[in-house]
Formats: C-alpha cells, structure tokens, sequence
C-alpha cells in the first residue's frame, strides 16, 4: 500500500485503475442522467411523442398544477409515517440483537435479513392475502366484534406494507450504528443514580442517533422510491411519485412529465442527504 | 474552591458494629462452577481495602454484587447496618470507577461529572460548584468543555475518578483502575488516589491483580483464590505472615520448596536442619523471600544462628537496581536478590556461594505437630 494520491507515477496508476468504473458510471448512470434533464424541458405530444421544441411547461406544472403539488407532499407524508413506523419498530428489535451473544445473535441477525430474500412482489402479496376485505387482519377483527377499518387499497396499506418491507434495512443500519453503545456505560449510569429509563434516554438513545440518522435516511430514500408496494396496496388510489412516474412513462407515455418527476425525485433525495450530513455532523 | 464543596462522605455510623460495609457469605455460582463462594469481609468507614487475586479468582465479581450490577446468588450485603443485596444499583448510592473509564464519549468533561448529580435532581448553581470542585481535585480545571477522546488515558482515569466522587457515594469502587495505564502514571495515580480517599475519608474497595499497588495503597489486603477469601490484613500481615503458599507466592516472589517438618521449630532438607519459627510434622513447605537471602563466598564465616545453604550460580539477572541470582542448591533452584553496589561485589556464574536467611524469614507450611 505505497500509493500515495498525488505522487506522480502512482496517482496515474489509481485513475487508471478506477477508469473502469468511471467509465461505466458515465455511460450507465451521468449521460441517461443528463439525457433525463433534457428530456424534462421537451414538449409532449399527444400519443405518446416527443416534440423538437425546448418548453418549460412541464416544470411550471409541478407548481402550478394542485394534483402535482400533492404527489410530492403525499410522497413525502407517507415516506416519513413509513420512516418512524419502521424506526420505533425496529430500534427495539436492534437494540435487542446488540444485546444478544454468539450464536443466538448470529440467528437473529439472519432472521432480520431473510425477508430480503423474498421479492418484494411476493411480500406485498403477503400482505394483500392479510389485509384484504376478506383477508386475514380483518376477519380477525370482525371476528372479536370490533369494525375492521378498510386496510387495503388506501394509505394504510401502503404504509403498512412498506413499513414491514422496509424493516430490515433499518434494523441493519441501527445495528451498523450502534457501535458506540458499551454495556458498561449503562452501568457507569446506573451506578451514578440513573433509573434504566433516564440511562436510556441519556446515554443509551443520543449514543445510537448516528444509526438512527443512518437507518432514516434508506428507509425514507428507498419508501420515496418503491413502486411495485404502493402500487399493489393502493390500487391505483393512492397516487405517490413513484408510482406517477411509472404511469406517465408506461401508462400515459407522457415521457417529458415522467423526467421531470424523476428530477424532482433525485432533487428531493439531494436536499435529504444535505439534512442527513448537517444531522452527522451536528452528532460529532 | 476547595476540597471542602465535595465535603465529607458517607452516612453516619457507629463505631463498634460490624464492619461499615459488610459482606457476609457472599456467593455467585454460575450452575455448578462457583465464582464467588460464601465469602464473607468487613470493612470499617474511612478504610481503603484491595481485592487482590489473580484474574480469574472471582475478585471483580464481587465488586459487581457489591455495586449491584450483578446479582448475589446467595449472601447478604449491608452498609453501615443496612442490607442493600436486593436494592438495584442506582438506589445503591455508590461511585465506581471502571478499568475502561467507561465515560459517556457524547457528554463534555464538565456533563460527564454532572452527570450523577443531574441524576439527584441537585439544583443548577450546586451541581456547578461541586462539578468545578471535583475536577480542581483531580487537576482538570480548565477541561470542562472537552470531550472524552480529547483527554489522555490518565485524565480519562482522573475524570472517571472525579464523577464517581462528586455524587458523595457511601462507598467508593474501583475496579482495576491503573491497569490501562503505563507505568509512570500508574505510581502517580496511586499516590493521587490514595491521597483523596484518605482526604475525603471515604471507604474504598480496590480491585487488582498487582500486589504492588494493593500493597502501597491499601489499609488491608484480602487475597483471594478460586472464589474465596484466603487472608485478609495489613499489608505487612500478607507479606510477613502469609496464611497459606498460596498468599506467599501471590503477594511477591518467593522461593519454594518442599521439606520435612520435624516439629521443635526445625525442618529438614537434603540432610540438613533449618530453623523456623513455625513448628510442623511431616511433609511441608518452606518458603523464603529473596531478597531475605544473603549470599556471599563458599569459604566465609558461618553466623551462629541463621539457616545456611551451599550451592552454585547458574543464572545472574541485572536489573539496574537488583542482582538476581539463581542459585542451584542440589537440583534445585533457589532465587536470591542483592541490592547493587557497585559491580565489584557481583558473583558470577559457576561460583560456588553460600546462602545465609534469618529463622524469622523461614516461612514454613504444613500440619501441626
């Protein structure tokens, strides 16, 4: 390991070995990305074309058009109810894992990843079987004499089923960073006179908030994303960017529209990991 | 600001009773292995006491049962005449000083001393004078502000030690607290705690593995082994009177070697009698400290009354302020030590020598007569 950046001969030989994947990040993700920014000031014609003629009508719509404006706040609402559901459901399941020893660790740690073996697809079928009108949850509760609420085919849904999908990932990155957390600064605490709920929310919480930050930031980067769940519990009615891109590009062929949401999406995620750096940085 | 803000410790207690902090038949067994068994130490109020065995002997799980971070299978726990076993640790009112620090890295120098008087819900003005008190007392004035990993290992210690303190514990623990650090610092954290507790007047349980430190510092030393307790004294009772080899061998090194006790204060190796002030029958241990050994040239003078054995140099060790000898007294090896004086007066090695040691220095175990 001599090659130190900069010094000649050797700074020559990293950009040489890194022009491989430079070279397929510039092909595969820079140009469609620059062709997507085209794209997004083009004139749309009906049927699916797309015209010569530079406009920015299609941006002047996401401002001026109600229905867009509440794509991006319903995206963003119920990326954010997903984002806390999953944290204040995992963060016990995690802090449970980095509690447990050896072996046992080892088998919750599969456990918590397994699902991931699992398409998505198959998982929100799961669901679907569960919460349908005729499904599982609800019979379950008509059956104790309670009204089950509608839990399918609407924002409940979607985020339950997102929720769950999404779990792992948070429980992954709370366990990646709870490496601060030290059994004996518990103890230290106790010792000083703090109950077990002033030593967790003293020492325990603020030592886990850069797993916490890190764990919010997938979970709402990859809900904003995910397409195939809302599309499945929502049934079409609950209308999110992801799944309106998706209709303008394969549905409506409205392509110039479908680049401009892709933008605003990649937008949103750029101010989200500004918020995510400024929350780290503010941690150390 | 002065010594005076952290202020006396401790609750009241009459002398006379048991111990201030009392443990009796205290154990923790873990199925069938038992890794504290039915030991039982009283220590009094203002008293410094070390827990002194080798890693393993169950020393540090006592000081958690004490602490209350582990629970006592069995046994009972008081402080000045109160039974604290089933009261949880931040009832327990005791300040412990971990081997890592264990200091809270997202909290300043000045948050983590506050800490456990923020825990007392003391008001603001006086968490602030006791806070700049305690770290005047441990030479961190100046430091509130920094972080843990900003502080050197020895600060670190110094800090850890100031918030176990500053709450005013009825017993402080410390818990190996000089094993992190290099030597030097070790003797002068040594001397700095030592000069606190005694200050503050505070009653201290000691955990270590290094019977130097335990020596130096405490007011008694209770050795153990495998679980239980084999001496508890001054410190000048477990190295001049050990209770069994085991405590002599721990406590500092030592020769060993296995003799006859023949009663009448004399016990007999290869054919020869030695005086001890110990009388025994049968097979028994002698044992005697090097440094007790005197060794000079094969031809001098015997002196009337100390034990005498010949033998040759198989091994000389300088180590600057010692001369370690190992002396081969018919197949078996016995260690000497002389303070240097100069190079002149060193043996070499294959000289024939003669070694000389007091009665009083001949410890002898073995059964009674």
């Amino acid at each position: 390991m001599n090659a130190v950046p900069g010094a000649g001969a050797s700074r020559r030989a990293v950009l040489a070995l890194l022009f491989p994947i430079m070279l397929v990040n510039l092909i595969g993700f820079i140009v469609p990305m620059l062709n997507l920014g085209l794209l997004s000031f083009k004139e749309a014609l009906t049927g699916g074309g797309i015209g010569e003629k530079f406009t920015l009508a299609n941006w002047v719509t996401l401002v001026t058009d109600d229905f867009n404006r509440e794509l991006l706040l319903n995206s963003v609402g119920v990326s954010l109810a997903i984002t806390v559901a999953a944290l204040v459901l995992s963060y016990p399941i995690a802090l449970y894992i980095q509690r447990a020893e050896g072996l046992w660790r080892s088998i919750l740690i599969v456990l918590v990843i397994s699902p991931l073996l699992t398409s998505a697809v198959v998982r929100t079928y799961g669901w679907v079987v569960i919460l349908s009108d005729q499904g599982g949850l609800p019979s379950l509760l008509n059956a104790i004499g309670l009204t089950a609420p509608r839990m399918i085919f609407n924002t409940t849904g979607v985020i339950v089923g997102l929720t769950e999908i999404l779990m792992p990932y948070m429980i992954v990155s709370l366990l990646a960073g709870f490496g601060r957390l030290d059994p004996r600064l518990e103890e230290a605490a106790a010792t000083l006179g703090a109950s077990p709920i002033q030593s967790f929310w003293r020492v325990v919480f603020p030592l886990t908030l850069p797993g916490v930050a890190l764990g919010c930031l997938l979970v709402f980067v990859l809900s904003v994303s995910s397409f195939i769940t809302p599309k499945l519990l929502g049934g079409g009615r609950v209308f999110l960017l992801a799944t309106e891109i998706y209709d303008q590009a394969i549905v409506t062929l409205n392509w110039p529209l479908a680049a401009t949401l892709s933008i605003l999406v990649l937008v949103l995620f750029g101010l989200v990991l500004v918020v995510y750096g400024r929350a780290v940085a503010a941690l150390d | 600001m002065s010594l005076d803000a952290i202020g006396s410790v401790g609750g009241s207690h009459a002398p006379g009773e048991a111990g201030y902090l009392s443990i009796e038949a205290l154990s923790k067994h873990h199925g069938a292995a038992r890794s504290v068994d039915s030991l039982s130490l009283s220590i009094e109020k203002g008293e410094l006491v070390a827990l002194l065995g080798p890693s393993g002997c169950g020393k540090t799980t006592t000081l958690r049962m004490i602490a209350g971070l582990t629970p006592a299978t069995s046994g009972r726990i008081l402080v000045a005449g109160n039974e604290v076993t089933a009261v949880p640790t931040h009832k327990r009112d005791m300040g412990l000083v971990f081997q890592s620090y264990a200091l809270f890295p997202h909290l300043t120098i000045a948050q983590n001393v506050a800490f456990g008087l923020e825990m007392r819900r003391l008001p603001r003005v006086e968490i602030r004078t006791r806070v700049a008190a305690a770290l005047e007392m441990v030479h961190l004035s100046g430091r509130e502000d920094r972080k843990p990993s900003q502080l050197s290992g020895g600060q670190q210690q110094r800090v850890a030690l100031a918030r176990a303190l500053v709450i005013k514990p009825s017993i402080l623990l410390l818990d190996e607290p000089l094993s992190n650090l290099d030597a030097k610092l070790r003797d002068e954290m040594r001397n700095e705690i030592r000069d606190i507790q005694t200050r503050l007047g505070i009653t201290a349980v000691f955990v270590t593995h290094d019977q130097v430190e335990a020596l130096a510092m405490c007011d008694k030393v209770a050795v153990m082994e495998a679980g239980r307790l084999s001496q508890v004294g001054t410190p000048e009772d477990v190295y001049e009177r050990p209770a069994n080899p085991f405590v002599a061998s721990f406590v500092g090194r030592i020769n060993r070697v296995a003799v006859e006790g023949r009663g009448n204060n004399a016990v007999a190796f290869q054919d020869q009698l030695f005086r001890t002030e110990h009388s025994v029958i049968g097979p028994a241990t002698m044992m005697v400290r090097p440094h007790r050994v005197a060794i000079g040239t094969d031809d001098g003078a015997r002196s009337g009354t100390a034990n005498s054995l010949r033998g040759h140099v198989v091994r000389v060790t300088y180590v600057g302020d010692l001369l370690q000898y190992d002396v081969d007294i018919g197949g078996t090896s016995f260690m000497v030590e002389a303070a240097t004086r100069g190079i002149a007066a060193a043996f070499r090695v294959r000289d024939a020598v003669r070694l000389e040691w007091q009665p009083a220095d001949t410890l002898v175990f073995g059964a009674a007569p």
